[in-house]
């Protein structure tokens, strides 16, 4: 008998296991418990269709952008421009759009947590406020005016998102019914602002200046003559037109191609590599718990023409527009920048809101009297080149870009920067794929927006 | 008949029709439920757990020899083996001792029989040179190669010990469980009614009555019969509570089924226990149990029943269906076990081993994967347990893994189940169709719950019976879900320390047996469901909706019941005959009844 009862210790391994496994899951349904419960499929939260039947959207000012009928159903804000401006922060009833409240927020909106599960004591749903203002949405969704892009705004101070725009967009009350082979709605689901990785063209050429003037000595005294072709290693960068003698302010005025790639040429691929890692430019941001695309730098091993060319936000250059913003903010702030957010508060139903989170800062992304100077600069770009009539009431810093795509297609329209001042702590990224000129077209839309937020709207 | 269940209805729609009108103490209610039935289970359940793991498991004492250096060794067993190892119940150390000398055993009439070991100088009773066996009288002189023993009654200072009101050794009272556990019910059945609204059936209500009152008598009528241990059964009950729960959830028209199948399940715990108290009347039945084991494992095949969830292990008849299998379970675990004589009159393992093969081709001809699974685990424990040889055992598992690779060969949509396993949410509408739901299910419970009745898990194929582990999270709470988990395992570990003071081997066995067969179900069930191994379709003991599955929990518990030696504890160990005491022939624990019977 005594040989069994050492044998049957043994035994104790099963019912172990079964503990260890209990405990995974328990630690498992901890952790992810807030993911399985915002299933389609949860008919706690979701309805028939597998749209979310609890909870309201609501932009900062307390407009009410979604919420749910008697039936269940989902209501959206009843202007159809807005419905469309406010599509990629919202979500669209199908659940398609993974940066959209109703999916990527979803256990904010039912109030689901772990002692009560789906149905808390108070009742089911709450009001979440975004840090959106729809006004402004709706502007730049007008002002992109049918062609695909993307527009952010946000404080650089509190890390709030005032505007993000995507488009294409459609009414998420009557989704297209072509919407998947018309091109029209090519990316539709993609939040391009967030999710989207584009050629930078010249607005990349901030990364590149802020490399040279750490690291060249005499940058400022320097002077070049651009020709509209520039030998850079073994072949030619062109410019548009020829830009005659400048020195480097001038440069980033004229966006001259090749002063700047022979700058990014003389720093080489590992300093070009360092600055742009630093700029946070090859980062994932998370926004509200949602991660944004990283950009893609191959600056590895390539030739001195390319990496010139790479050096002017060419050749294999990609970035996202919402980490671009965030650089830009950091220019204005003294190097450093406060992480975008998208969720101003969610409210139970006794208007009884969470915790509030403080505003989490970026790492240095570029130092305090580079960052100075940058902005200096490029608030001489916009005396001399884009018009500061164009942005009555602003202090404002910007670069534009013109990056070319290739394949025949019209040029993508870039225009970044921020407003400097106390009372106006903006920085934004406007974006109109196959726009043409950076200042023009998206310059336009970025002076829209800015112009609503800082001399307000009627 | 129909005169029989129209007037209960009629009450019960009346009752509904006032709750309909009264919305907002339904709400109350409701409210109420989530928070006060987790609360009532912890407190059921803490008590029952926390007495089975506090069972000292004191051995009992059966008789004794006194040594030839003057000492006395106790025998705790019925059945010793005496011998120079250390691993002998009563180790003899002198160097004309065999390694494994004799066996010393005890039957349950008090007479105790040696058996000669094989040992190199042999065994004699009072002179007489043992061939084999011989019976051993107190006060015979019992000779191991030379070293001579007496075997003598319990001496009366062990038997007062015995007798010693040790406040620890009496199982925990059973009232306040039972009490908790009745309000449990009715609370339970209320929600259900409230949950269910104007469709409510009287069928509700109706089953968890019953099953108060049927926990009741059983307990009551125990009691009567001089029987105080009750943990087990109350966790028991418990189970099957929330089994009726489920069920009342998921299919209301299977309610009665399901609480008739509970009551035949007590009626086979309470015949097998009885049974399983005459160890030489088990000792006979064997062979037909292992006759009974292949039969109802081939009875499906032979009948041709028709796939259902793709495995064939249904049987229907008329309206019917229960699976053979389940009840194969049983029989197999008795046939399996043994006791010590004839462990070492029969030292292979071969007959068992071909019984084994026999159910295991039956479950997988039948494609019963999940079933072939626990039989080969439970083989496993008992193989190990009669051996102890892990050479022969490493050899089975290889034969095991061998046989599981030509299945997959054989049979690859067996493999497709896998292909899902670990990436359930990215075939979410496939292959993880049913542990997506269940998850998510469990995650919108919380804690405690979103109360009973009120999940809709139970709409997905198979929700109360392999995903009954999510509709438990899910309208019961992570809480009672975890406990109901941390029931089967306290089991087990109950199982394991009574071996110490395990009468016979036969018990030992058949207990840890019986327990590691639940807690791998266990396993299988809630890890399947939660993706954390396949999903292999098989049922969470005593909790699951189906009738042949509630019946083969219940009859496994009987096992586990004639383990239970403390005094008095369980119906399924023959309380000792009170002329026994009078004679002084018998034992230690006997001073129990008499201490009960004080007011």
């Amino acid at each position: 008998m005594k040989k069994i009862e050492r044998r049957a210790l043994l035994c104790l391994l099963l019912p172990l296991a079964l503990l260890a496994g209990l405990l995974l899951f328990c630690v498992r349904w901890a952790l992810y418990g807030g993911r399985w419960a915002s299933f389609a499929a949860n008919r706690h939260l979701y309805n028939a269709q597998g749209a979310l039947r609890v909870g309201r959207v609501l932009d900062r000012d307390g407009d009410v952008l979604c919420w749910v009928d008697e039936d269940g159903g989902r209501e959206y804000y009843p202007n159809a421009a807005v419905r469309r401006a406010t599509l990629h922060a919202v979500g669209d009833p199908g659940g398609n759009i993974g940066t959209g409240a109703l999916v990527a927020f979803a256990g904010r909106l039912s109030g689901y947590n772990l002692l009560t599960g789906a149905y808390p004591v108070l009742g089911q749903g709450r009001d979440l406020y975004l840090t959106l203002d729809a006004r402004y949405n709706y502007i730049a969704y007008e002002a992109l005016n049918g062609r695909k892009g993307a527009v952010g705004v946000y404080n650089y101070k509190t890390g709030e998102i005032l505007c993000m725009v995507s488009a294409p967009s459609f009414d998420p009350l009557s989704p297209p019914e072509d919407i998947e082979e018309n091109p029209q709605y090519e990316g539709v689901y993609l939040n391009r602002f967030l999710s989207g990785v584009f050629v930078p063209g010249s607005v990349y050429k901030t990364v590149t200046l802020a490399a040279a003037i750490e690291r060249i000595p005499g940058l400022l005294e320097r002077k070049w003559t651009c020709t509209g072709s520039t030998q850079v290693g073994d072949g030619a960068v062109t410019c548009p037109r020829a830009h005659g003698e400048q020195d480097v302010g001038a440069a980033l005025a004229n966006s001259c191609n090749g002063v700047f790639a022979l700058l990014a040429a003389e720093l080489g691929e590992e300093t070009m590599a360092e600055y742009t890692r630093k700029a946070g430019l090859t980062e994932s941001y998370t926004v509200s718990g949602l991660n944004t695309a990283a950009g893609r730098f191959e600056l590895a091993g390539l030739s001195e023409r390319q990496l010139g060319w790479a050096g002017v936000g060419q050749h294999s250059d990609m970035v996202n527009p919402c980490a671009l913003m965030v650089y830009m903010g950091a220019l204005a702030n003294g190097g450093t920048a406060a992480v975008p957010e998208l969720i101003l508060k969610a409210e139970n139903a006794l208007g009884f809101a969470g915790a509030v989170s403080r505003p989490r800062q970026t790492a240095r992304l570029a130092e305090p009297a580079t960052a100075e100077l940058l902005a200096d600069m490029m608030a001489e770009n916009v005396a001399s080149a884009y018009g500061a009539e164009r942005f009555p009431n602003m202090d404002l810093c910007a670069k534009s870009g013109t990056a070319e795509v290739g394949g025949g297609k019209s040029p993508h329209a870039w225009f970044a920067g921020f407003l400097r001042g106390e009372d106006t702590p903006y920085a934004f990224v406007a974006l109109v794929e196959n726009g043409g000129s950076g200042a023009d077209a998206a310059g336009d839309a970025a002076a829209q927006v800015l112009n609503a937020i800082v001399n307000g709207y009627s | 008949m129909e005169y029989l269940t129209a007037l209960p209805q009629q009450g019960m729609d009346a009752w509904n029709a006032w709750l309909a009108a009264n919305p907002q103490l339904c709400a109350w209610l409701a409210a109420l439920g989530r928070f006060v039935l987790p609360v009532l289970a912890l407190l059921i359940l803490t008590g029952q757990i926390r007495s089975l793991l506090r069972v000292p498991c004191d051995p009992e004492v059966w008789a004794c020899l006194s040594l030839p250096n003057g000492g006395t060794e106790l025998l705790t067993h019925w059945e010793n083996i005496l011998g120079r190892s250390g691993s002998c119940d009563v180790a003899l150390n002198y160097p004309v001792v065999s390694r494994q000398h004799a066996a010393l055993i005890r039957d349950e009439t008090g007479a105790w029989t040696v058996y000669d070991l094989g040992s190199k100088r042999g065994v004699s009773v009072n002179g007489v040179q043992v061939a084999g066996q011989a019976e051993v009288r107190f006060g015979d002189v019992l000779d191991l190669g030379g070293v001579e023993t007496v075997l003598l009654p319990v001496p009366p200072e062990e038997r007062r010990r015995g007798k010693r009101p040790a406040g620890v050794r009496r199982p925990a009272s059973p009232w306040p469980g039972l009490v908790l556990l009745t309000a449990f019910q009715m609370l339970c059945a209320l929600e259900l009614v409230v949950a269910g609204g104007k469709d409510a059936p009287a069928a509700i209500p109706g089953a968890f009555l019953c099953l108060s009152l049927v926990m009741w008598v059983y307990v009551l009528g125990m009691r009567v019969l001089r029987r105080v241990g009750f943990e087990m059964e109350t966790i028991a009950f418990f189970l099957s509570t929330l089994s009726l729960a489920v069920t009342a959830s998921s299919a209301p028209a299977a309610l009665f089924k399901q609480f008739l199948a509970l009551l035949l399940g007590l009626g086979l715990f309470l015949v097998l226990g009885v049974f399983l108290r005459d160890l030489k009347r088990v000792r006979k039945i064997r062979w037909l149990m292992a006759a009974a084991a292949i039969g109802l494992v081939s009875l499906t095949l032979a009948m041709g029943a028709a796939p259902r969830f793709g495995a064939a292990n249904w049987l229907r008849i008329g309206s019917l269906s229960f699976q053979p299998s389940e009840l194969a379970k049983i029989c197999y675990i008795f046939a399996g076990s043994a006791t010590l004589e004839r462990l070492f009159r029969k030292r292979n393992l071969g007959l068992f081993i071909l019984l084994t093969g026999v159910c295991l081709g039956c479950l997988a001809l039948m494609s019963d994967f999940g079933a072939a699974a626990i039989f080969f685990v439970t083989f496993l424990v008992i193989a190990y347990l009669r051996s102890g040889d892990f050479a022969t055992l490493a050899l089975i598992c290889g034969g095991g893994v061998f046989a599981v690779l030509t299945v997959l060969s054989a049979k690859p949509y067996v493999l497709r189940r896998f292909a899902a396993w670990g990436h359930v949410w990215e075939n979410a509408s496939a292959g993880g169709y049913q542990q997506t739901r269940a998850m998510s299910a469990a995650a919108s419970g919380g804690l405690v719950g979103v109360g009973a009745g009120r999940g809709w898990l139970h709409r997905v194929g198979a929700a109360d019976t392999d995903l009954v582990f999510g509709m438990l999270c899910e309208e019961w709470g992570l809480l009672v879900a975890v406990l109901a988990v941390l029931c089967i395992c306290t089991l087990a570990v109950f199982a394991v320390r009574a071996c110490r003071a395990g009468r016979s081997s036969f018990y030992t066995i058949a207990a840890c047996a019986a327990t590691s067969m639940m807690v791998f179900q266990t396993c299988l069930n809630v890890f399947g469901s939660v993706d954390i191994l396949p999903l292999t379709g098989v049922t969470f003991p005593f909790v699951s909706n189906g009738g042949s599955a509630m019946l083969a929990s219940w009859g496994l518990l009987a096992f586990l019941k004639a383990t239970d030696t403390r005094p008095n504890a369980s119906f399924a160990i023959p309380l000792p005959a009170r002329r026994d005491e009078r004679t002084g022939a018998s034992l230690a624990p006997e001073a129990a009844p008499r201490r009960e019977e004080k007011p």
